[in-house]
């Protein structure tokens, strides 16, 4: 089981520049969909992805879904050469993207991301109507349910 | 050039699925402080997790 505030905090702990999105996003804004996975946007700096390097290693990452036994390394270099990583680690599963669709990579999304108090402290997550936008932008059918309860949650929020 | 993140629009299909959404569950999230939709969150999948691993102990499922 994921720990998202653990996921979260070890990100935060070591100052890594992300946009939190994705399912947790989503319940922070106040959907009620269960989600089982932390998905963050982080900035591919070179600084940046030496402390995400930093941030999850004590953490055992591995690639989700993946045989055991593989050569996967975790370091600045293996993060510059990828983009976007499905990982398994001893506080749950993270996805790290350094781009998604619709939203394009950290800069862009900046702009479209909100803080919110979260484990003490402020974090940025992707606004509402941002999360929407991608989720249709990615058109997976398996997205129109979580697309529906976003858009109605808009609508509940404007209600005030 | 508008940014397209901001414009919306109605997708007939989202319409559809969106009279199935339980909304009471929205207003009740809306009640409460970000942090605490995200501990409540965290109860649910704990649940959940819980009882997959039942199920699985009982031989149930793959």
């Amino acid at each position: 089981m994921t720990d998202f505030a653990g996921i979260i905090r070890a990100l935060a702990g070591a100052e890594v520049d992300f946009i939190v999105i994705g399912g947790v996003a989503a319940a922070a804004h106040g959907a009620a969909r269960a989600t089982y996975d932390v998905d963050v946007v982080y900035a591919r700096s070179r600084d940046n992805m030496d402390r995400l390097a930093k941030a999850l290693a004590p953490l055992a990452p591995y690639l989700r879904g993946a045989p055991p036994g593989l050569p996967f390394r975790w370091d600045t270099e293996t993060i510059a050469h990828g983009l976007n990583f499905t990982l398994t680690t001893t506080l749950g599963d993270v996805d790290l993207l350094g781009e998604i669709v619709g939203g394009g990579g950290y800069e862009q999304l900046l702009p479209h991301s909100v803080p919110i108090r979260l484990f003490g402290a402020e974090r940025l997550c992707l606004d509402l109507d941002t999360l929407i936008h991608v989720k249709r932008a990615a058109g997976r059918p398996k997205d129109l349910e979580a697309i529906a309860e976003l858009e109605a949650l808009r609508e509940e929020r404007a209600k005030g | 050039m508008a940014d397209p993140i901001a414009v919306p629009w109605i997708d007939p299909v989202v319409e559809v699925y969106k009279r199935d959404v339980d909304r009471t569950l929205l207003r009740e999230n809306l009640k409460l402080a970000p942090e605490e939709r995200l501990l409540k969150l965290q109860d649910f999948v704990r649940f959940l997790s819980e009882v997959r691993d039942a199920g699985k102990k009982a031989g149930l499922g793959r």
